[in-house]
């Protein structure tokens, strides 16, 4: 156990990073939802709405998304390779590097130098530092599995390679940019060019985000939580790669009705329907994992996290597609509804599986048992409670709003000429979104306390233990 | 497929980047090639300076996040943000041409506020402006920040050197004296006039002004001058197409528009017949020569033709008309 000692170090300090920056995140994404009703709440020229986005988004996607994923990966990498990590000073290394590239990344979007391609809007200078990182993280991940003590390499690496080497095409062309300052760039493709590539990042970053190392850790720890094996290795197999394979054609389909030529929407509309199959794979497969036996669902607490996860995952992957279709996407594209769509993505499908992924870790580090299970339950009906009312109360206006864009009389004549007639019907619904991202963060901070209270038994545990043997313990570095 | 690629990482991950590769190539690399991807309209000029400093804090301010600028061809769109007032059908909405130098196109994603793609043919600077500083003063229960600290910071002409160096460097056709004349332009000039002065460039690529020159005939008479429903329909109009402006009561708002109720018209006190009305509303600012008399100097009053009927028009007049506490001037 020695071995692995000093590498769960580094898995702790990237689960704790992931979940101070979703704080983080999560406390900016209340901030702005309260901008949206109440403008006075807008603090000029650093706290204003536009300039907090970003660090909503960059903060969770990267900092508690990729954070979490640099963590868990490396945990089901040594498992699943049987082995410690090839380059332990490394990753370590590398956990120090995101911090101070999160930290760095914020405040740079606070100071308002942005490359304004979402999800990719940070600056060249930090670009370079975020290659580096995932240059690290790629070195250790593929070194550690090519000296693996187990031939047979598990599902969860597949998608985990998958990642690695999609991220790093994705993030690379993207962010081609010609520097005009310290902290200023300019995309070298430019107007409709510049949308397609740019979009072609936007929805890959999804898939190889927030959807492929989620899987991985769907594929590991549902097994490893509830003892049931998975269901399907075959179905596993064609799922994997006709979404690798699938996910990329995609991205015109988030430019619907744009100038981009017709073929390459069209393109994207139809293996963004084509996407369903391999994403419900692995749904199917989950739940007849879990088919094995139900009572699972009573029996273990985390069982509900990944059957609820799994849910949201076949739900936002039958509704992406569906607002891919033009008749569709004319109606609610640029309202609402998307970031209601988002959310349920990432507050249903990955919040639930990382949260359950890093209950599960946690634990085993020290060879504990979890603080509270009742903890748990309820971070789970808050959390579910809050996600789902975001996203309803966002597809309900969306649609309302998009309806009242459109609504012409019999002379062609819009009903509803004044935009603000449609804005101000946002006001009660975003306020209900509100009160639904608190009920959210409170659930979250009953994990964090958790997560929190559990490390502290762990520590106390292993003190316990420690005092006996002497400091051999701490050779293992 | 049980085959030994699960044993080995490398040509796995191989595997793994060829699947990714081939949709990047179809639908991201190969597109590029095309001529498709890289139309330009005829006479595209790159940002002014001034304008292009304003880009760069539209995007530093993060306006994208609530500002789409792509209006789609969707009929409802297309009439309110006024694209059916240009002569050609395909500018009556966003055309891929227009933006072949943006780095990056700023299209957006989510309209929490309205699409900006027209806005050059919409609303004056002056307009823009008072917006900008207290956007509720405009446009009562808007949520969008106020943005008056951009009126304190001046423009650095050598830094707006550097950005169009470096966009020369992808592309957009800066020549080396647009560049050394570059600071003169900007001197003095603050954020704020930066940024008003890229909102109003945009959509200006492609025509979609009214065309029809608006002939001044002060002969004519309102065909609905006092008509109860021409008065009623006319206070609705009014609300939709004029109040951004000129005020829910028509009685102007400060440095943006005049009040339409007083005894002063265009700058003038008299007031002026139904007709004189009738002309400035259809032809807009350019319209007002031909009626001798001097008006804001900046102007700023769009051109209504194509937008409104002339039966619209009258019917806005006449409600005008009933708000005021004088008779029509000659």
């Amino acid at each position: 156990m020695n071995d692995y000692r000093y590498d769960h170090r580094t898995v702790q300090g990237f689960i704790l990073s992931a979940i101070f920056w979703g704080v983080v995140g999560i406390l900016v994404g209340l901030l702005i939802s309260v901008q949206l009703w109440y403008p006075a709440a807008n603090f000029p020229p650093y706290l204003t709405y536009g300039r907090l986005r970003p660090v909503h988004t960059n903060g969770l996607a990267f900092g508690l998304g990729v954070g979490a994923i640099f963590g868990l990966s490396f945990w089901m990498v040594m498992r699943l390779a049987k082995r410690p990590l090839l380059f332990p000073r490394l990753a370590r290394v590398q956990l120090w590097l995101f911090n101070v590239g999160i930290a760095a990344a914020a405040v740079s979007l606070l100071a308002g130098y942005t490359q304004s391609n979402e999800y990719a809007e940070l600056e060249w200078p930090l670009d370079i530092a975020i290659v580096v990182l995932w240059v690290m993280f790629a070195v250790n991940i593929l070194g550690t599995i090519l000296k693996r003590h187990e031939e047979q390499m598990y599902v969860s690496l597949w998608y985990i390679v998958a990642t690695v080497v999609a991220v790093a095409v994705l993030y690379i062309v993207n962010n081609l940019a010609i520097p005009a300052g310290p902290m200023k760039s300019y995309h070298v493709f430019a107007g409709v060019n510049s949308a397609n590539v740019q979009w072609w990042y936007g929805h890959n970053a999804v898939g190889f985000v927030f959807t492929t190392p989620i899987l991985a850790m769907f594929y590991y720890f549902l097994p490893k939580a509830t003892g049931l094996p998975i269901y399907s290795h075959r179905l596993s197999i064609v799922a994997f790669w006709s979404l690798v394979f699938a996910y990329l054609w995609t991205g015109a389909h988030h430019l619907v009705y744009s100038p981009l030529p017709d073929w390459l929407q069209t393109l994207g509309i139809v293996f963004t329907l084509f996407l369903i199959a391999p994403s419900w794979g692995s749904v199917v497969n989950g739940y007849y994992t879990v088919g094995q036996d139900w009572s699972k669902m009573r029996s273990n607490y985390l069982t509900k996290f990944f059957v609820l996860g799994i849910t949201f995952y076949g739900l936002q992957t039958v509704q992406g597609p569906t607002q891919a279709l033009r008749v569709v996407s004319q109606l609610i594209h640029f309202t609402d509804w998307v970031p209601g769509h988002v959310h349920m993505g990432t507050m249903g499908w990955v919040a639930m599986i990382v949260t359950a992924s890093v209950y599960y870790v946690i634990p085993k580090i020290y060879g504990v048992q979890i603080h509270s299970e009742r903890i748990a339950n309820v971070h789970f009906w808050l959390v579910l409670v809050g996600q789902l009312l975001f996203s309803l109360t966002m597809w309900i206006t969306g649609v309302r709003q998009g309806f009242m864009w459109k609504a012409t009389d019999q002379d062609g004549k819009l009903v509803y000429q004044n935009f603000m007639d449609s804005l101000v019907g946002n006001y009660p619904f975003w306020q209900l979104r509100t009160l639904a991202g608190v009920v959210f963060t409170v659930g979250m901070l009953f994990f964090v306390y958790n997560v929190l209270m559990t490390i502290r038994k762990g520590r106390a545990f292993e003190a316990g233990r420690a005092t006996p043997v002497g400091p051999a313990a701490a050779s293992a570095a | 497929m049980a085959g030994t690629i699960y044993r080995k990482p490398m040509t796995f991950a191989v595997a793994a980047l060829v699947a990714v590769l081939v949709g990047s190539v179809a639908t991201m690399a190969y597109p590029m090639l095309r001529a498709d991807m890289h139309p330009k309209v005829e006479g595209l000029k790159p940002l002014s300076p001034l304008e292009l400093a304003g880009r760069d804090i539209y995007q530093r301010e993060g306006c994208m996040g609530c500002h789409t600028q792509m209006v789609r061809p969707l009929r409802s769109e297309v009439v309110r943000y006024g694209g059916m007032r240009s002569p050609e059908p395909a500018g009556r909405y966003s055309i891929a041409g227009e933006f072949a130098y943006d780095h990056p196109f700023l299209w957006g994603s989510k309209r929490t506020g309205p699409d900006l793609a027209f806005e050059g043919w919409l609303k004056p600077a002056a307009w823009h402006a008072a917006h900008f500083k207290n956007p509720q003063a405009v446009v009562p229960r808007s949520n969008m920040p106020a943005y008056a600290f951009l009126e304190g910071r001046l423009l650095d002409g050598a830094e707006m050197q550097a950005h169009m160096r470096a966009l020369r460097v992808v592309g957009v056709p800066y020549t080396d004296e647009d560049i050394a004349k570059a600071p003169a332009a900007l001197l003095g000039k603050t954020e704020m006039d930066g940024l008003v002065a890229y909102v109003i460039s945009l959509g200006k690529a492609v025509d979609r002004g009214a065309r029809a020159v608006v002939e001044a005939r002060l002969d004519l008479q309102n065909p609905v001058a006092g008509n109860a429903g021409a008065v009623a329909k006319g206070k609705a109009l009014y609300a939709d197409n004029c109040a951004a402006c000129h005020g829910d009561a028509a009685e102007g708002t400060p440095e943006v528009a005049p009040s339409l109720v007083d005894d002063i018209f265009l700058e003038v006190k008299g007031d002026m017949p139904d007709a004189a009305y009738f002309t400035l509303v259809k032809g807009g600012s350019d319209a007002k020569k031909a009626l001798g008399r001097p008006g804001f100097k900046e102007g700023g009053m769009p051109a209504f033709s194509g937008q409104l009927s002339d039966e619209e028009i009258w019917s806005i007049i006449a409600w005008l008309r009933e708000r005021k506490a004088h008779p029509g001037g000659k």
